[in-house]
C-alpha cells in the first residue's frame, strides 16, 4: 500500500485462491465468463457489481456450494494453496470446513449459542473432550467479537439474539472449524448501521488470520473493509485491483460508470 | 464530464452547479487581472477601487464552492471521476482566490504608485505580462470546461513565457534603481507587483494540473525545464 496508512497491516503477497478460465453455467445460461483471478492470503477481497452480475455465483463456487444446484456446471480450475478444489479426491464437506461461509441473512441453528458454535468442531472431530470443546467455543466466540455479550447465556437459543449478534454468532460458527478462507455473501445487508460497523471491525480483525472474500452491494462497505476489489459485470470480471485505485481511479469505463452511480 | 448521466439526476445537477460556480469565479478573476493591470498603467484609482471590491465577491464564491464541495462529499460520497471533480474544485477555487488576492494587492499598490515618480515603461511591461497570464487563465478555464487535458498541458508550457518576462523585468528594475535612487520606491512596488503576476501564472499552472488530474486520474509529474537566467537560481546569475 503506497499511501499514508502506515498503521495498516500490509496486503499479503501470497496467493491463497487462484482461479483460471472459470466458466459457470446454469443450464444453458452462462453466469460467469472466463474469469481469472488470484486472491491473496490475509486480505479482504471485495466482489462488487450490479445484481445478477455473477459475483455471488463465483463466490459460491469457491467452496463448491454450487454443487448443491443440479443444473449448475463449473469449468476451469480453482485452486486453493495450489490444490484443485474440484478434483475428484476432494471431499466437499472437508473443503467447506476449510472455506467457511457467512450468508446474507443470519441463520443460526435453532439450538443454543454454545451448540451453534460447537456443532462444526464436533462433526469434524476437532475436540477430544468437553473441556476441549469449551475452549474452542470460547475462542470462536471471542474471534466473532460476541463473547462478552453472550458468555453469561451460552445455553440460551441462538435465535434469540439481535440480528447483528446473530450474524456475529454465524461468523463465530464459521471460524470455529479453523477455516483458512472465509466467504461472506452480503453479510451486513440485513443489519443496522451499528451492527454493520461491528461486523466490519470484525472483518478487519479476521484479516490477520484468514483470506476473506466478501460480496457486497454497498460500495461504501467494499471501500471501507477491503484491500482488493473485483468488479463483475454481466458475468465478466471487468476490473480487479487495489481498492483505493478502483474507487479513485478505475481504469475501465464500466467500473467508473458503476461506482459513480451511472449504471446499475 | 462523463457523457453518461447519473441514475440520481440531482447528483448531476449538484456537480454541474459547483463547476458553473468555478467558471463564474474564473470570469471574475480574469476581469480583475485585466482591470488591475490597466489601472496600474493608466493610474486609474477608480478602476483600482473596483478591483478591490471585486475581490470580496471572489472570496465569497470560494467559500460557497468549498461549502458545496463538503456537502457533496457528505451527501453523495463521490467516487472515481466524480470524487476527482469535487477534490479539484476545492483546489481550483483556492488557486483562483489567490490570484484574486494578487490583483487586489496590485490595486492597492497602484494607489501608492500614483503618488510617486513614474518609472518609464515599466507599468506597460507589467500589463503585458498580466495580459499573458489572463490569456493563460482563459485557456485553463476552457480546458476545464471541455475537460481537455492536452490543452491544459499546453497552458502549463506557456507559463515559461511569463517567467521569462518576469526575469527581464527584474533586471530592468535593478538597472533603474542603480541609475537613480529616487526610483527605488516605485521600483520596489513594481517589483512586488511583477513577482505577484508571475505567481498568478504559477496558480494558473496548478489549475491546469487539476484539470489533468481530473481527466486522467494522475497528476502531471514532468517538471517544466528551468528558465535560463532565473534570478533565484544562483547557477544562472551572470557576473556583471
Amino acid at each position: 500500500m503506497d499511501d499514508l496508512r502506515y498503521m495498516e497491516m500490509p496486503v499479503d503477497q501470497d496467493t491463497k485462491i487462484s482461479a483460471s478460465n472459470v466458466q459457470i453455467y446454469y443450464g444453458d445460461n452462462q453466469a460467469i465468463k472466463d474469469v481469472n483471478v488470484e486472491i491473496a492470503d490475509k486480505t479482504v477481497t471485495a466482489f462488487i457489481g450490479p445484481s445478477g452480475c455473477g459475483k455471488s455465483t463465483f463466490l459460491r463456487c469457491l467452496n463448491r456450494m454450487n454443487d448443491t444446484i443440479d443444473i449448475c456446471r463449473v469449468e476451469g480450475t480453482i485452486k486453493i494453496d495450489g490444490d484443485d478444489i474440484y478434483d475428484n479426491a476432494v471431499d466437499p464437506v472437508q473443503l467447506r470446513a476449510k472455506v467457511g461461509m457467512v450468508f446474507q441473512k443470519p441463520n443460526p441453528f435453532p439450538k443454543s449459542i454454545y451448540d451453534n458454535v460447537a456443532y462444526g468442531p464436533k462433526v469434524h472431530g476437532l475436540a477430544k473432550s468437553k473441556a476441549d470443546l469449551d475452549v474452542i467455543v470460547e475462542k470462536a466466540l471471542r474471534r466473532g467479537a460476541i463473547w462478552d455479550e453472550v458468555k453469561d447465556r451460552l445455553h440460551a437459543p441462538g435465535t434469540g439474539l439481535s440480528g447483528g449478534q446473530q450474524q456475529r454468532l454465524c461468523i463465530a460458527r464459521a471460524v470455529a472449524t479453523e477455516p483458512e478462507v472465509l466467504l461472506m455473501d452480503e453479510p451486513c445487508s440485513a443489519l443496522d448501521p451499528i451492527a454493520t460497523a461491528q461486523v466490519e471491525e470484525l472483518i478487519d480483525e479476521l484479516r490477520q488470520s484468514y483470506s476473506l472474500v466478501i460480496v457486497t452491494h454497498s460500495m461504501q462497505q467494499a471501500a471501507r473493509v477491503s484491500q482488493r476489489t473485483a468488479f463483475f459485470h454481466l458475468g465478466n470480471l471487468v476490473e480487479f485491483g487495489d481498492t483505493s485505485q478502483i474507487f479513485t481511479n478505475p481504469q475501465d469505463s464500466r467500473t467508473e460508470s458503476y461506482i459513480t452511480g451511472r449504471i446499475g | 464530464m462523463s457523457d453518461q448521466q447519473h441514475i440520481v439526476s440531482a447528483y448531476d445537477r449538484d456537480l454541474e452547479g459547483v463547476m458553473v460556480a468555478i467558471m463564474k469565479m474564473g470570469g471574475l478573476v480574469e476581469d480583475s487581472i485585466l482591470k488591475s493591470a490597466q489601472a496600474l498603467e493608466t493610474r486609474d484609482l477608480e478602476l483600482a477601487a473596483e478591483v478591490r471590491a471585486a475581490d470580496k465577491r471572489i472570496d465569497e464564491l470560494e467559500e460557497k464552492i468549498n461549502d458545496e464541495a463538503a456537502r457533496l462529499i457528505a451527501l453523495r460520497a463521490p467516487m472515481g471521476r466524480d470524487l476527482r471533480t469535487v477534490l479539484s474544485v476545492i483546489k481550483i477555487s483556492g488557486a483562483l482566490e489567490r490570484i484574486g488576492d494578487y490583483t487586489k494587492n496590485m490595486a492597492k499598490r497602484t494607489a501608492v504608485l500614483a503618488e510617486v515618480q513614474a518609472v518609464n515603461g515599466a507599468p506597460a511591461s507589467v500589463r503585458r505580462m498580466a495580459r499573458e497570464v489572463e490569456a493563460m487563465l482563459r485557456e485553463a478555464l476552457d480546458a476545464y470546461v471541455r475537460q481537455d487535458a492536452a490543452l491544459a498541458q499546453a497552458v502549463i508550457l506557456r507559463d515559461e513565457d511569463v517567467d521569462q518576462m518576469y526575469n527581464s523585468l527584474f533586471r530592468n528594475f535593478l538597472t533603474y534603481m542603480m541609475e537613480d535612487p529616487r526610483n527605488i520606491t516605485s521600483c520596489m512596488h513594481l517589483q512586488f507587483i511583477a513577482k505577484n503576476v508571475e505567481r498568478m501564472g504559477d496558480h494558473v499552472t496548478s489549475i491546469c494540473e487539476q484539470v489533468i488530474y481530473q481527466v486522467t486520474g494522475e497528476m502531471p509529474d514532468d517538471e517544466r525545464p528551468k528558465v535560463a537566467g532565473d534570478p533565484y537560481d544562483p547557477a544562472s546569475v551572470t557576473e556583471d
